[in-house]
């Protein structure tokens, strides 16, 4: 994939601590210490009961499919179809968009156990997923 | 004595390619044929309220649409705005001009959509902020991710996708505005190629160039009009703004709260709808509607569609100018349109026989936003 040309995130104050974590390959959630919840994306306050006391906290990287497509026509030159696009529910609660890799689009399913990892594009270092057991005894 | 707000008027272009002319052509006359429909003069006119469609929302970064719409129109209206809200937007002006001319605000709302994305193409290619770095393009999307989670929780197969393009064509097949005329079989439908699996192409809307306007006023100034008033007997909206943290965000849209809202207002129950005009940019949106309105169960949607219950003749007509997916891409006004073209039994060879009751729905922003319209006769 030529990489220099996927439309970059465009960070601002709230979401530059994710992409920063990110850059050290480790993804990072908001959390409340009010409540507790845990969130995805950054917000100035807690979603859940509108606390200003908040911080970020590593998350395992492990999650689920919780839907996904395949996207068979090429909308852009960085992304030559087919390719997956799937809305993950990391273990912890909190759900984003990213991309199934490591396997065919046929393998992907709802409810298929991933974990995170990552791919570099310009200064970004991108969340993706893969399926949990391809990992498996790779240390 | 309270003012009750019908609509009085109707009009549009035809929907399909304008190359030659702006989209502000095309709302003009649209305006014009919806105010001279009614019988209203240009000066009748004191409110204005529009729907920009996705191409042209503020322009130059700076100019509400409403602004320039005015000024093309020579108006200076005592209410004027402009709703965002994608395809929820042209039910939502609708529901603020009732709620203004309700209120007193005015007297006359010009309620216009109009939009030339076949011109624009790009406006219906766009990334979604970050999602863009991992390669989620378009509306389509949204709609395929909704798509798998029901057919993943249900069962639904392609065949219940299918049933509702080849409704939509049949329908059209007797609407003589409609873009697309042409029956679909089954088996064409079938062998669509898919744009993001498990959509094809044959489940997504049309591209249309093309205006649309509606004229709400008071039952007291309809009364001496040329062309009977259609009552606006319930309206709401619902929003799921908190997008994917919501649980059940793909699964259910915010028609499940906004539908019991309006026909409660109207006093009306699912059974005594009489046709139902849904916002259908994509097929399974007009699945996942019947379920959350209550014309079935919810994951029952891909057999409540079987055998052509959907299309002409059947018990619960949707869409029967053809919609989005035949008649053309409209942001929602041809919608209304078409439910007060019913209500007058004005609508011809798809003349639905004695319909009184219309629900009339928009589904905006991915699954964020949606507006619910009941009207009558």
């Amino acid at each position: 994939m030529p990489e220099l040309s996927i439309p970059l995130p465009s960070p601002d104050a709230l979401t530059q601590p994710f992409w920063d974590a990110c850059r050290e390959r480790v993804l990072r959630v908001m959390q409340c210490a009010s409540c507790e919840h845990l969130f995805l994306p950054a917000a100035p306050c807690c979603p859940c009961c509108w606390s200003d006391d908040l911080s970020m906290v590593d998350v395992s990287g492990d999650g689920r499919v919780f839907s996904y497509v395949v996207y068979r026509r090429t909308y852009h030159p960085a992304f030559p179809a087919p390719y997956v696009v799937a809305l993950i529910e990391l273990a912890e609660g909190p759900r984003l968009i990213s991309n199934v890799i490591g396997c065919e689009p046929e393998d992907v399913e709802i409810g298929m156990a991933v974990e995170v990892t990552f791919r570099s594009a310009g200064d970004f270092e991108l969340p993706c997923f893969m399926p949990a057991k391809a990992q498996e005894g790779q240390g | 004595m309270s003012r009750r707000a019908v609509i009085a008027g109707v009009g549009h272009t035809a929907f399909g390619r304008h190359a030659d002319q702006t989209a502000w052509h095309l709302e003009v006359k649209a305006a014009q044929n919806a105010v001279f429909d009614a019988g209203f003069k240009p000066a009748d006119v004191d409110g204005l309220l529009t729907d920009p469609g996705p191409a042209q929302g503020i322009l130059d970064g700076i100019t509400p649409h409403f602004l320039r719409m005015g000024a093309q129109l020579g108006i200076n209206p005592d209410y004027s705005g402009s709703e965002l809200l994608g395809g929820a937007g042209s039910v939502a002006v609708i529901q603020r001009a009732a709620l203004a001319v309700e209120a007193g605000q005015c007297d006359v709302c010009l309620c216009i959509y109009g939009d030339s994305p076949l011109s624009n193409p790009a406006s219906f290619e766009y990334g979604r902020g970050d999602e863009a770095a991992f390669g989620f393009f378009g509306a389509v999307g949204l709609h395929a991710l909704a798509a798998q989670r029901h057919m993943h929780r249900f069962g639904t197969r392609p065949e219940h996708l299918g049933e509702v393009l080849v409704a939509a064509r049949a329908h059209a097949s007797r609407t003589p505005h409609a873009q697309r005329r042409t029956l679909v079989s089954m088996e064409e439908y079938l062998a669509s190629e898919f744009v993001v699996e498990p959509i094809r192409k044959l489940d997504c809307c049309l591209v249309s160039d093309g205006a649309a306007a509606v004229v709400v006023t008071t039952e007291e100034r309809a009364r001496d009009l040329r062309m009977p008033a259609v009552e606006i007997l319930g309206h709401s909206q619902a929003h799921s703004l908190s997008t994917y943290a919501s649980p059940d965000h793909f699964d259910t849209l915010p028609a499940a709260r906004s539908g019991p809202k309006a026909l409660g207002q109207a006093g009306v129950r699912p059974a005594d709808i009489d046709v139902a005009l849904l916002y259908d940019c994509f097929t399974i949106v007009v699945l996942l509607q019947l379920e959350a309105y209550g014309f079935c169960e919810v994951g029952e949607a891909g057999a409540f569609v079987e055998g052509g219950r959907i299309g002409p003749g059947g018990a619960l007509p949707v869409n029967p100018s053809g919609g989005l997916l035949a008649e053309g891409y409209s942001s929602g006004m041809l919608h209304v349109i078409e439910a007060v073209r019913q209500l007058r039994a004005e609508a011809g060879d798809r003349q639905i026989p004695e319909a009184k009751v219309a629900l009339v729905s928009g589904h905006g922003l991915g699954m964020n936003s949606h507006t619910t319209l009941v009207l009558g006769r």
